[in-house]
């Protein structure tokens, strides 16, 4: 069994009558824990250690031990934990950059062996590069898909009106703010037009309202282009407010602690979404599943 | 730029003054006035005989340069990238790094005589050296995110090296090139005043022990004037190539 989905329990005693849309959601959940084929995203007890070597003496440290989670199309998935739980790693394997020492990772019924076009990157410290234009940047992840020159100038064009950089093309990405330099980010992945987006603490990087502003154009964007989103992240609020589920891990060797569903009805309007008692009880009750994983860890 | 330039001019200028004035008052041979100098210039310049030395001496500078910048980048990129070739490799570039380049010239002889190949050889091996470690360092200091990223993308080896690799690396490159281009001069000078009296140097230690040192300050005036014009023509090349580094640097 793969999937955990775990109701917090609080949470539902907390709200006794859930909106109309989560329902729709929780039941969607149930169907598809049973159905397993319809997972997109397949993570199948995977572990992962790396060998450090100091002076003669090599130590292991265990990264991540049997890791487990499904993840549906078009789900919106973060996955929370505390530093060096792992959580990068997980993400790396997914998209096929480290390979794994157990376990399996499978997307679309094919084991993971290297990254594929299905599957397109957001780095946190945005890994743009600083000789090239945004909109060359944008355009590099094409170039490696053979595609003419034109039609990499018109799909980099496109994406970047779509993450509102048009007007940015020709700057260099020093010249930019790091929520702008993020966005081109975003557009460099999605130009590749990918299955699944893989973000790694996407939004760690920039100040908290340009953070809050980038989020909500995230959803935005997910809502029309319909991706699956691994979406790793420290914040907590971030992860209720965007995802379908959270993922909570625990400290090194990274586990999964529990599952939780977020029932918020979508389209989510931030100052909305964040005063609701739903999105606060979330919000604590990941709080309290984090603070008991490094409990229970030490 | 603009004060840069106003800086400069009063710098040489001032120097300038107090060379004349100086040479004026000492009324000696050691240090002869400027103003005697630059007539000595001028009657080398239009007896043509500075201009075919000079020529002679760049063509060395130039072949044995490029030469140098090939075989430098080419061994810096690969040991930059390839650990074991950097392990074949760097003793003996650390080793001929500090060495005094000089000490090679007659070995230099032997393999090559006396001709204009040995010069080129000493040229060489004078810019080599930096232009490997500055390449193979600028190669290893490549923000591994970068390549991380290329890969994630489905970049293969190759396109991580001509489309990561090299452009990060560049503004490295040419930190070792502008370095080689001022050691190259050096080698060029050395090889003529001791392997095969040609060139500008022929004509330094003609002079020199001629004690006609008004024609010998006027040649070394000339040296210091080709290195001053090969380094801002490295110089250009560099900021033509890495202009989104410099612009970096001023933020």
């Amino acid at each position: 069994m793969s999937v955990q989905t775990v109701q917090p329990v609080q949470f539902v005693q907390q709200v006794q009558n859930p909106l109309e849309s989560s329902n729709v959601l929780n039941g969607l959940n149930g169907l598809n824990v049973l159905n397993e084929s319809k997972h997109l995203v397949e993570i199948q007890g995977v572990s992962k250690s790396f060998h450090k070597t100091v002076k003669e003496s090599t130590t292991e440290i265990k990264a991540l031990s049997d890791v487990s989670l499904s993840i549906r199309e078009n789900e919106f998935v973060s996955i929370i934990g505390p530093s060096g739980c792992g959580k990068t790693t997980l993400l790396k394997m997914i998209d096929g950059l480290i390979p794994y020492d157990s376990g399996r990772i499978v997307i679309n019924g094919k084991p993971v062996t290297a990254p594929g076009p299905d599957r397109a990157v957001v780095f946190q410290s945005f890994a743009l590069l600083p000789w090239r234009t945004v909109l060359a940047n944008v355009e590099f992840s094409l170039e490696l898909r053979q595609l003419s020159k034109e039609e990499r100038a018109k799909t980099a064009r496109d994406y970047l009106k779509r993450v509102g950089l048009a007007d940015f093309e020709n700057h260099y990405p020093h010249e930019l703010s790091g929520g702008m330099q993020q966005r081109a980010g975003l557009a460099r992945a999605l130009a590749v037009n990918p299955t699944i987006l893989l973000m790694d603490e996407p939004f760690g990087a920039v100040d908290a309202q340009t953070r809050q502003l980038l989020q909500e154009e995230l959803l935005e964007l997910w809502q029309r282009e319909r991706k699956t989103v691994i979406f790793i992240t420290h914040s907590m609020d971030e992860a209720v407010y965007l995802s379908d589920r959270v993922v909570v891990m625990t400290p090194r060797p990274g586990k999964v602690a529990e599952i939780l569903d977020v029932p918020l009805p979508r389209p989510r309007v931030s100052e909305q979404v964040r005063r609701h008692a739903k999105f606060v009880d979330l919000t604590n009750y990941i709080w309290e599943s984090l603070k008991r994983a490094m409990e229970n860890h030490h | 730029m603009n004060s840069r330039f106003g800086s400069n001019a009063l710098s040489i200028l001032s120097l300038a003054v107090l060379w004349e004035v100086t040479g004026r008052a000492m009324d000696s041979t050691l240090i002869p006035p400027l103003s005697q100098i630059a007539a000595a210039w001028w009657k080398l310049l239009s007896s043509g005989k500075l201009l075919a030395n000079l020529s002679m001496s760049l063509t060395t500078l130039v072949i044995g340069f490029l030469l140098a910048v090939f075989v430098g980048v080419v061994l810096g990129l690969l040991m930059g990238r390839f650990r074991a070739v950097e392990h074949f490799l760097d003793l003996y570039v650390n080793a001929l790094m500090s060495a005094p380049t000089t000490a090679f010239v007659p070995v230099l002889i032997l393999w090559f005589g006396l001709g204009v190949e040995s010069r080129i050889a000493v040229v060489f091996l004078f810019s080599v050296l930096v232009i490997i470690i500055n390449t193979m360092t600028g190669v290893k200091q490549v923000d591994t995110v970068l390549v991380e990223m290329a890969r994630s993308f489905g970049a293969k080896e190759r396109e991580i090296f001509f489309k990561i690799i090299l452009p990060a690396a560049l503004p490295a490159i040419m930190a070792g090139l502008r370095l080689g281009i001022g050691r190259a001069v050096k080698g060029m000078v050395t090889a003529e005043m001791l392997l095969t009296l040609t060139g500008i140097g022929a004509m330094i230690m003609q002079y020199g022990s001629a004690f006609a040192t008004d024609s010998l300050f006027a040649v070394i005036l000339t040296v210091l004037l080709v290195a001053l014009v090969t380094m801002k023509a490295v110089q250009w090349l560099d900021r033509r190539l890495t202009g989104w580094k410099a612009e970096i640097a001023i933020e």
